[in-house]
């Protein structure tokens, strides 16, 4: 099958799920698992908004199940991770999905943003600590 | 079919909100005319960064304001104009941010993105009419 057909059955293209944000917090790591896209708009301003608030310094953005990123969705990252440097925390950029690696390569960000896997970042499932969702 | 010229119009707002709903809609007729899935990505990404600056630069937000995509579809190309009843812009100023200086600005990467990912990009009417062309492949 397509892989956009596979977009469509999700809803991707048809403004469902949007974007969804899975929080696991296990002070000083929050780690928010995203799944849909991260575009101008709503989606966008909602992980803003959500890792602008956490309390922890280390911020892990899991991007293994985003579909799609524009550069509204690009800048979104390196505002998050100047605003981490500056206040002496850590954004990690975790499992970028094929569609959003590319885009960091085109854009020359993978040099700059703090990219890993899942094996330096992951908060194991049996972890202690806070565990909710949003969808935007 | 496979020889024959296709062409639709989308008209829309200057609302940010109603900008994805069209996308969706423009891509599903760029779907249907497209076999090539990168391909299709591609153009997704660059209409998407395309409607945006409709938006935002070329209409402020302003839902009273009109964009129109039009798509045409010919065996050798998939074209897409977005215009908008902005002012247009200087396109020889417009700013590249993968540059190492500039990297850590939070905008100027949507024109790099539909340069990068379109085989034409060019504009017209000032500024005001974006014209983004693909070559067919599949």
């Amino acid at each position: 099958m397509h892989s956009l057909d596979v977009l469509r059955n999700k809803g991707i293209f048809a403004g469902i799920d949007m974007l969804r944000i899975d929080i696991q917090s296990a002070p000083p790591v929050v780690k928010l698992l995203c799944s849909g896209r991260i575009v101008l708009g709503v989606e966008a301003e909602t992980l803003r908004c959500m890792a602008t608030s956490r309390p922890e310094r280390r911020v892990v953005v899991d991007l293994q199940q985003i579909h799609a990123m524009d550069a509204a969705g690009l800048g979104l990252l390196v505002e998050l991770h100047c605003r981490a440097q500056q206040r002496a925390g850590l954004l990690t950029v975790a499992n970028p999905s094929s569609c959003v690696r590319r885009l960091m390569a085109l854009t020359n960000l993978e040099s700059v943003l703090h990219v890993a896997g899942s094996a330096g970042t992951r908060i194991a499932d049996d972890d202690e600590g806070e565990r909710c969702a949003m969808t935007a | 079919m496979e020889h024959e010229a296709l062409a639709s119009e989308f008209v829309f707002t200057g609302d940010p909100a109603a900008m994805i709903a069209v996308r969706d809609r423009i891509m599903d007729f760029v779907h249907e005319h497209c076999a090539d899935e990168q391909q299709e990505i591609d153009i997704m990404i660059a209409v998407q960064e395309g409607l945006a600056n409709a938006v935002l630069h070329g209409s402020g937000n302003d839902p009273s304001k009109i964009i129109r995509c039009l798509v045409d579809v010919t065996p050798e190309a998939i074209t897409i104009v977005i215009s908008d009843s902005g002012q247009g812009f200087d396109t020889a100023v417009a700013t590249d941010s993968t540059d190492d200086g500039t990297n850590l600005t939070q905008h100027g990467r949507g024109i790099y993105l539909m340069r990068s990912l379109m085989d034409e990009v060019s504009y017209r009417r000032g500024g005001s009419e974006l014209r983004l062309k693909k070559l067919r492949t599949g």
